[in-house]
């Protein structure tokens, strides 16, 4: 689905950065593109980009925002033009050898700065060969730059179709403890797997010894995993009579299979009702 | 967002700001085993001087943001058994630091090998009293392959190990710290396993390690938490560090935490034993650790040079006066 899309908003992308920058940029891009040694310029021309084309939000018109909605990238609305530009540069760098694109594009990583690391991080979904640049995106999990994390971890296609299981718990799992917005992890939902489940247990369970709060969308990804075991946290969890742990607890009850939960919920009369309103769903937390 | 631990929401629950009140514990001494001091201003130092810590480990550790080359681990390391070293003994603290290579680093595969290589130049010198803080980020098999390798290397060499326990996934990663240490063959009594909670104490007293707590704002451990946790478990083979670096924290975390405890009705002996006693008795482990060089670091010497530099700049005074309200 997404690939039918990505030429089109390719193209978007291209038009939008032209339309976002002055007359000036524009020649100073199409001199670098047009140039017979764009691998030995690429980094100069990816690290002095800003300077060329400000740093200002960018416009998008209607239409071309209904179709980047419609492909998943409605998000660009809210990128500044250094940041789609140099996603764009990267996004149309394709050596036709892997090789040589990751030996073009990695050093990038290694000497950048915030700005810089946030769009080559936002660029992973346009790269060509998207297998080559899997431990880097690993790699960048690690950061504790709360602006490349977001990059990677929000509204990034990138790393739900692309991550192997640990790197993908690891991401969430950090997205939990950095307070990042969980609604906008892409494939969150996909991705539920038990062993992200029983560390996120784990977890709620030392928030809980050091008196602090649950974030609720933690009980999202446990519900369809819910056994007899999980059960009995779920059990010390609807007992701290935090309301909205509890709601978020019955609602991942209510999504999963297991019956003694099931039956144990419906013993909270306010839960009872909370979830037969049909007003409970994981955006209201 | 439901539950932000975020400073501005902890802001209102902080109260006003007070000056911390050292006289519960005057005169008492304090031992941080985990300060990065490499992160922090030589007005950390007076203050801790000034609240008693007489000596401190630093454990290597990464710097906010991965290194890309061997040099640059070479010349940390220098500079913790070289400049920070002396720049402690200014302020009359004995520094010891502890060598390794940090977890997170440990991913990049071509540089940790490189590193591996020049550790045994740098864990055999003169203070270093372990091999440091080693263990699990995000429990990677790179992680794990290069965790295994220091522990190797720690028990040829006699030295203790810090492990540094995962902020993510911690349960589990402290039971595998703890199950690889043993796979290898060290004794538990030689292995600090750091960072601490509620959820993991038992089990690591319970097999014979050292339990280190850090206490450390908003994340880490609470010194009321922490006082809740000697109550309950007394104060064998427990301590407390700070773990200061360059995040948001507490370099008088020991001393504070002392003070603590001693308004919580902790008893003398106890404190001591956690926020000094035992960490000695852990690290001296490696020979490299006297107490008695303690007294000898606090008589300072400021016109001593380190490789010609000073930590005073033309002209400065050694102290200045934190009572005074001009800073001239």
């Amino acid at each position: 689905m997404r690939d039918d899309h990505m030429k089109a908003v390719k193209e978007i992308i291209a038009s939008t950065v032209k339309n976002n920058i002055s007359v000036e940029a524009e020649k100073w891009l199409e001199d670098f593109i047009q140039s017979t040694d764009k691998s030995a310029q690429l980094a100069k021309v990816f690290v002095m980009l800003p300077r060329k084309t400000g740093k200002l939000p960018v416009a998008i018109n209607n239409d071309q925002q209904e179709v980047l909605h419609a492909a998943g990238f409605g998000y660009i609305r809210n990128w500044t033009i250094d940041r789609l530009s140099r996603v764009w540069l990267l996004a149309g760098f394709d050596l036709g050898d892997k090789e040589r694109l990751f030996s073009t594009i990695n050093p990038l990583f290694l000497s950048a700065e915030v700005n810089e690391a946030v769009a080559l991080y936002s660029a992973l979904p346009f790269l060509a060969h998207p297998e080559i640049w899997v431990k880097r995106c690993a790699e960048g999990i690690r950061s504790n730059i709360g602006s490349v994390l977001e990059a990677i971890m929000e509204n990034n296609p990138y790393p739900s179709e692309n991550l192997d299981e640990a790197a993908w718990n690891q991401l969430v799992l950090k997205a939990f403890f950095t307070e990042k917005n969980i609604n906008l992890i892409i494939g969150l939902d996909k991705r539920a797997n038990l062993d992200l489940a029983l560390t996120l247990i784990d977890y709620a369970k030392e928030r809980w010894a050091a008196g602090r709060k649950v974030n609720p969308q933690l009980w999202r990804l446990v519900g369809k995993f819910i056994n007899a075991e999980i059960f009995d946290n779920l059990k010390v969890g609807l007992q701290r009579y935090d309301q909205i742990e509890q709601r978020a607890i019955a609602l991942a009850v209510s999504q999963s299979d297991y019956q003694p939960a099931k039956d144990y919920i419906n013993t909270f009369p306010e839960l009872k009702l909370a979830l037969s309103e049909g007003n409970l769903n994981w955006d209201s937390f | 967002m439901c539950c932000s631990s975020s400073i501005e929401r902890d802001k209102a629950l902080m109260g006003a700001p007070e000056a911390f009140d050292i006289s519960a514990v005057k005169g008492m001494k304090f031992f941080d085993p985990h300060v990065h001091m490499t992160s922090r201003t030589t007005d950390d130092y007076q203050a801790m001087a000034d609240a008693g810590v007489v000596a401190l480990i630093e454990p290597a550790f990464w710097l906010g943001q991965p290194r890309t080359g061997l040099d640059s681990f070479r010349d940390y390391y220098s500079s913790l058994i070289g400049w920070e070293r002396f720049r402690s003994s200014q302020f009359g603290i004995k520094h010891y630091c502890t060598i390794g290579l940090n977890s997170r680093e440990a991913n990049n595969e071509s540089l940790a090998e490189q590193v591996m290589e020049i550790l045994p130049l740098f864990i055999y010198k003169e203070g270093v009293v372990g091999v440091g803080e080693i263990g699990f980020d995000d429990q990677t098999a790179a992680e794990e392959k290069y965790y295994r390798l220091q522990l190797q290397l720690a028990k040829e060499a006699g030295l203790p190990v810090q492990v540094h326990t995962p902020h993510r996934d911690k349960k589990k990663g402290t039971q595998r710290s703890m199950d690889i240490a043993l796979e290898h063959g060290l004794d538990p009594y030689s292995v600090i396993i750091d960072h601490n909670n509620e959820e993991t104490v038992k089990e690591v007293l319970d097999r014979g390690f050292w339990a280190a707590f850090t206490i450390y704002p908003f994340t880490k451990m609470g010194n009321e938490r922490m006082v809740e946790i000697v109550k309950q478990y007394g104060a064998e083979r427990i301590m407390v560090n700070s773990a200061a670096d360059w995040g948001i924290s507490d370099p008088l975390a020991v001393p504070k935490t002392a003070a603590l405890m001693k308004m919580r009705g902790l008893s003398d002996q106890d404190i001591e034993l956690v926020t000094y006693r035992n960490a000695i008795t852990a690290f001296a482990q490696s020979g490299q650790l006297d107490e008695a060089d303690f007294d000898a670091q606090k008589n300072v010497d400021l016109t001593e040079k380190f490789e010609g530099n000073t930590i005073l700049r033309g002209g400065q005074q050694p102290r200045t006066d934190k009572s005074s309200i001009i800073i001239s």
